[in-house]
């Protein structure tokens, strides 16, 4: 298969230019950090855009930074650390739950929209993506959103762009907003609650103005893996729950102790300070329980979204029906789950369930054998699937983007 | 009327009865209005300059009855403009002299309030503050506050993505949705996300919010509700150059701090607020910095100290906290009856709402200033100066033969301004009619095209607001096409690997 080096968006018109002409669908990589999630696709060529990796402009004052698509996220992550700021969605680095080596780039980290724990709280990718530069399949050049933090002018095409994996249009230029990094973080940690009960402590939690902006619970099947971040909270046996508060010291050290008395009918609150709890949360979100090199490493692993408060039920089902393991996120809303191997990683079983409680299901993952079989994204009612189809179409009417990433059977 | 609207369809207009008949065996009673005096209301929206009689206006009350106006309008190809509650300040709402009016007023009811899952579904018609009325019980409230909350709908809050005074914290309408049930123009019901934090496949939800009724209409939303902060309380600081007052904005938000509210005036703005509400507001200075804390009480008493600090570093002239809810109410007055404190000192006003990067509002002001003096016309700014959305108001009298042009042209000018300094048309109030002959300023006819390519996706006769956001028309048909480039010869010119 051929790699197309990227040099600049020019490169990008071209090469989209010419796979239109000569009908050959490409895959559009950074550091390739993401490639196992999705359908597997029908592509001829490796559209490469890792080179594509500057940064444009940063300004903390005004809560933006301009990169190319291609720039490495840790070293995005690094300059804007060094203000102070940070991505407020907690974007997932998913090298652990794949086994792949990279953290990848600012483009696959938009263009999957996965977004970690304080969700609940600053929203996703999608919610601070504010502008972009891209090619649609047409391979024009197009600008979406601007460069200031509101702006309502013309559709917001970055909304769609965030989290389509790829299959709408090949970024080039990306323009994102950036927030404080908070001073201080407190975690208060309960044990022993099983999942119904954890998740309405959770509920009490999000509905307290204590500003909560983590809300994980681990049940204690989740630490039959060795798991960084976590191992010294927890023996196994013993779940967790977890409520994170960040700010200033002052804030967060007073919400702290009023969101403990809040939670005392759920038992007593140890509290964890600064570098544990950040630890917590970071296997928190890059969902370490179900590590690739871990003992659930060759299980299939979902991630459903829910309605938080149907988390509890939703989870324990699924747990009891297939003997999977399950880790919550959101205060219920976000549900990992690590299946026993099936032919059908038990999507059927699964997504009954899932949409009976209101949710859907990415199978996040599993074998390319698995993937080509089922729907790696979840179903959708008719007509909503096809005013998506419609869309997409309308950005790539010949599907030379990422052919078949998002749609079972569209990629022959 | 400075702009041009589509071309009416005469043979639409011919025949007219027959359409309100058909609309009539759709919704019953009072829901089909036709009598040119009962539609006079429904002529234009919050850009009262503008005007136009729709051909026939129709309240429907439920999902169905939406459907079935919708599926009518378009197998006759008939032009719809979707109206909430008609407070658009840029002409979203704008009627068409061959098309039917379709108002969501009647879609008055809160349908679900769920405290668990932190959510509330609605009718499109219930209005913003009704919402937040309707949790505050429980100590919630819904985050988006636009100026007209009293009045404006939460449907035309998702059409235009309404923001507030307080979205650089809390976000703006589309950062606080979870679900919405549109009809296509089709008459096609479609149902997007629930109460999950996210939706599955695009993200179609995000598309429609702010679409400006160009997609679909909106018979019932879903919110993300939040506990309201423990307390809130402001600091008032003057500063004698605008210079120093975006200074102190800079550093602010430098130094981590995002206040709930940050707002700025201008001196005419300040004036013109003071001799109306009395707020106390310093009448010689030349910017009005209104910064409010809001969260738990110590975290409140910590922020204030730290922005008092950064203030005075930035050489502040006054600089008043409050300390009980009437005072901070009080800072609040004044700014919050900036817009009709103007209408006072001048027959006419015209706002604008551009946003620019927060760095470059001296600039900014300096270049409004230098435009005011060609004009002729005065301007007072006010600014939400956190996020750089800016809105100058211009003055005039529109009485005057041909002021209210230069008035357009000077408020044209501003945004040009705004563009130019790296920033956007609009930030809040929409395109909608006012600034649709602008948009080639800040979008290449490529960016459009792929707008509009988007646009056919939902609506590929274009009969769902037509002559709103977009300056120049294509056939689907036309911007469908892929052109191929070149030769068969693939992928010329790039390095191989």
């Amino acid at each position: 298969m051929d790699t197309l080096k990227i040099r600049d968006a020019k490169d990008v018109e071209d090469a989209v230019r010419a796979a239109v002409a000569s009908e050959q669908p490409l895959e559009i990589i950074g550091h390739g950090s993401k490639r196992l999630i999705g359908q597997p696709m029908a592509t001829n060529a490796l559209l490469d855009l890792s080179s594509l990796n500057a940064v444009v402009a940063y300004e903390p004052n005004e809560l933006i930074i301009t990169v190319q698509a291609g720039a490495p996220l840790s070293d995005v992550l690094s300059l804007i650390d060094s203000r102070d700021q940070q991505f407020a969605f907690e974007p997932i680095d998913t090298s652990a739950l794949l086994g792949t080596p990279e953290l990848g780039t600012v483009g696959g980290m938009i263009g999957a929209g996965l977004a970690g724990p304080r969700r609940i709280r600053a929203g996703g990718a999608r919610d601070h993506l504010l502008g972009a530069h891209a090619v649609s399949g047409f391979g024009d050049s197009f600008k979406a959103g601007g460069k200031v933090v509101k702006n309502v002018t013309g559709y917001d095409l970055c909304k769609l762009l965030a989290g389509s994996w790829g299959t709408l249009a090949v970024m080039t230029e990306v323009t994102l907003k950036v927030m404080p990094r908070p001073e201080s973080e407190r975690t208060l940690l309960l044990r022993g609650l099983d999942d119904l009960t954890a998740n309405r402590a959770m509920t009490s939690a999000l509905g307290s103005p204590f500003d909560v902006s983590g809300a994980a619970h681990l049940p204690a099947s989740a630490f039959r893996a060795d798991i960084g971040g976590l191992a010294d909270l927890g023996s196994a046996g013993e779940a967790l729950t977890l409520l994170r508060l960040e700010g200033i010291t002052v804030s967060a050290v007073h919400r702290a102790k009023a969101l403990a008395a809040l939670l005392a009918p759920f038992g007593v609150a140890e509290i964890l300070q600064d570098a544990a709890s950040a630890a917590a949360w970071g296997a928190i979100r890059d969902v370490r329980p179900f590590a690739a090199d871990g003992a659930l490493g060759a299980w299939p692993v979902w991630r459903i979204v829910c309605p938080p408060a149907a988390g509890g039920a939703l989870g324990q089902a699924l747990s009891r029906a297939t003997g999977g393991d399950v880790v919550y996120d959101w205060g219920g809303g976000l549900i990992w789950a690590a299946l026993p191997p099936k032919p059908d990683a038990q999507a059927a079983l699964l997504r009954a369930r899932v949409n009976a409680a209101g949710g859907h299901a990415t199978l996040i993952r599993a074998p390319e054998q698995v993937r080509r079989n089922i729907d790696v994204f979840h179903p959708q009612q008719e007509g909503l699937a096809a005013l998506g189809e419609r869309v997409r179409h309308s950005f790539d009417p010949r599907s030379i983007l990422n052919r078949g990433r998002m749609t079972r059977g569209a990629a022959t | 009327m400075t702009i041009m609207m589509p071309a009416s369809d005469q043979a639409v207009l011919a025949r007219r009865d027959e359409i309100v008949a058909a609309l009539r065996a759709i919704v019953p009673g009072e829901g089909v209005i036709d009598s040119a005096a009962e539609m006079v209301p429904y002529e234009s929206d919050g850009l009262m300059a503008y005007r136009q009689p729709p051909m026939v206006v129709v309240l429907p009350d439920t999902t169905e009855q939406v459907s079935q106006v919708l599926k009518y309008c378009f197998e006759q190809g008939i032009k719809v403009v979707p109206r909430g509650s008609g407070t658009s300040l840029s002409g979203g709402a704008l009627p068409l002299a061959d098309g039917v009016l379709l108002g969501l007023g009647k879609f008055k009811r809160i349908r679900e309030i769920d405290f668990d899952n932190r959510a509330v579904v609605t009718e499109p018609g219930v209005t913003n503050l009704a919402i937040s009325q309707a949790v505050a019980h429980a100590g919630f409230y819904y985050a988006p506050d636009p100026s007209s909350q009293i009045a404006c709908s939460i449907g035309g809050n998702v059409a235009e993505n309404s923001g507030g005074v307080h979205c650089l914290k809390y976000g703006m309408t589309t950062n606080n949705l979870l679900g919405c049930e549109i009809v296509l123009i089709t008459g096609e019901i479609i149902r997007i996300g629930g109460k999950s934090a996210e939706t599955s496949g695009y993200d179609l939800m995000g598309i429609i919010t702010g679409s400006e009724g160009l997609l679909g209409v909106i018979t019932e939303v879903t919110v993300r509700i939040l506990q309201k902060p423990e307390t809130a309380r402001a600091l008032m600081v003057g500063f004698a150059q605008v210079e120093a007052a975006g200074e102190c904005v800079a550093r602010i938000i430098g130094a981590g701090i995002i206040p709930g509210g940050m707002e700025m005036m201008d001196r005419p703005a300040i004036h013109a607020a003071e001799a109306f509400v009395h707020a106390g507001y310093p009448l010689d200075v030349e910017a009005l910095l209104i910064i409010e804390l809001d969260g738990p009480g110590v975290e409140v008493d910590e922020l204030i100290g730290r922005v008092e600090a950064i203030a005075q570093g930035c050489g502040s002239t006054t600089l008043q906290i409050s300390t009980s809810e009437a005072e901070r109410n009080l800072f609040w007055a004044g700014r919050k009856a900036a817009f009709p404190a103007v209408g006072r000192i001048s027959p006419d006003y015209l706002c604008m709402g551009g946003t620019i990067p927060s760095g470059a509002l001296p600039q900014a002001l300096a270049r409004i200033r230098d435009l005011s003096e060609k004009y002729g016309l005065r301007v007072a700014n006010v600014f939400h100066a956190g996020d750089g959305n800016l809105h100058p108001l211009i003055l005039y009298d529109a009485n005057q033969p041909g002021e209210m042009d230069k008035a357009e042209a000077f408020g044209a000018d501003i945004l040009r301004v705004c563009v130019e300094l790296g920033g956007v048309l609009t930030g809040e109030h929409g395109v909608g009619v006012e600034k649709r002959d602008l948009m080639p300023e800040m979008f290449s006819e490529i960016d459009l095209n792929q707008q509009q390519r988007l646009k056919c996706a939902f609506d590929a006769q274009g009969l769902l607001n037509p002559g709103k956001v977009f300056p120049t028309l294509h056939r689907c048909a036309e911007l469908g096409r892929v052109h191929v480039h070149g030769g068969k010869l693939a992928f010329p010119d790039l390095p191989r690997f």
